[in-house]
């Protein structure tokens, strides 16, 4: 159980998808207004990136290392990410249409979304098991939610206060990116995996 | 006041979002969702599906009542209750993953081997869909998870997407 927990706070923390790889930027600034819209962007990840490592995982396994086709990794990829995006939304608006209805207006469309290609290209590089890149694909996706919800946080702080203009709107936004980015370096100390 | 007599929640309590009017049909309207500014405004938004009118925006639309006499083309602002979007995407997204990872860990922690832990994920994940099935035919019952008229969109919310920050 200390393997997966070591796991988890190394994909979520240590090197944060966003703030240690730098992927998902365009909605870490474009979502995160609210905190409601970032954290159900971010849950949308999550579901998305977990479900696509399962795919990934299982064509890198069984059929582009052993007859190696790794040149084909990105392009495999990206078309297990853009299924399960189409599957996930088939399956939401067949079992769940109430809930479709209520995410398709608020939530925006993921496909775009660098850091789902990010992490799945990151699985390989691990070379883990099954169940560990499903563990680190979600620790991953959590983290990226987390600072999705943390930074919203702050931006719906600072929209309260007097910023000067010349700092108004996205210069302040990057300013209080770079100070979450630093409060994350002191999780680099941990050593984990 | 809703079509169901159960009062909206106040205005500061309510997230929104700007739609436009596709089409006009008798008593009610259609509507089509419109991106935020993260999306949609790159070179590669006709192929990811972002662009207005592309399929899957097509798939997002959905009626309201044509209580406020409104035009095709016109572009208005809904809203839902501030916790709706939060719990519908924790509902929607969070049982899945977790019946899906203690299915998974489960059965790889009881020696099932990468095989074993793939199937039991994938029967864990469609345990969490069935369940969020039941609990959406619940939620569809609940006003605050049905999207409301607010305004007309402004300028400000036209070239913002309602960032008010």
């Amino acid at each position: 159980m200390q393997d997966i927990i070591l796991l988890i706070v190394g994909a979520a923390l240590v090197n944060n998808v966003i703030l240690a790889r730098f992927l998902g930027l365009c909605s870490f600034m474009g979502v995160t207004t609210r905190v409601d819209t970032a954290l159900g962007m971010g849950a949308a990840c999550t579901f998305v990136i977990t479900i696509s490592s399962i795919g990934d995982w299982a064509i890198e396994r069984w059929l582009l290392e052993p007859y190696g086709l790794g040149y084909l990794r990105t392009v495999a990829f990206i078309l297990i990410i853009a299924s399960a995006v189409q599957l996930n939304e088939a399956l939401f608006r067949r079992y769940s249409p109430t809930l479709f209805k209520l995410l398709g207006i608020y939530l925006p469309l993921i496909t775009t979304n660098c850091a789902v290609l990010g992490v799945c290209l990151l699985l390989v590089e691990g070379r883990y098991g099954f169940m560990d890149s499903v563990v680190f694909a979600f620790a991953s996706s959590v983290g990226y939610s987390l600072v999705m919800v943390l930074f919203a946080g702050l931006r719906e702080r600072v929209a309260l206060n007097d910023v000067p203009r010349l700092f108004a709107g996205p210069p302040i936004g990057f300013i209080t990116a770079s100070l979450l980015a630093l409060a994350f370096m002191g999780f680099s100390g941990m050593g984990a995996k | 006041m809703s079509p169901s007599g159960q009062p909206f929640p106040e205005d500061r309590d309510v997230v929104e979002s700007v739609v436009r009017v596709i089409d006009v049909d008798g008593d009610v309207v259609w509507l089509e969702p419109e991106q935020t500014s993260a999306c949609g405004s790159c070179h590669a938004s006709a192929a990811c599906g972002a662009k207005p009118g592309s399929a899957r925006l097509v798939a997002r639309r959905f009626t309201l009542p044509n209580d406020h006499d409104f035009q095709v083309g016109e572009r208005i602002v809904v809203g839902v209750a501030e916790q709706s979007v939060r719990r519908a995407a924790l509902t929607a997204y969070g049982i899945p993953l977790a019946t899906m990872l203690v299915s998974g860990v489960t059965v790889q922690k009881m020696g099932g081997g990468d095989l074993g832990a793939a199937v039991a994920t994938l029967g864990g994940l469609a345990l969490g869909i069935g369940i969020v099935h039941l609990q959406s035919s619940r939620l569809s019952k609940r006003v605050e998870y049905t999207p409301h008229y607010l305004r007309r969109a402004s300028g400000i919310d036209a070239a913002c997407g309602l960032d008010r920050s």
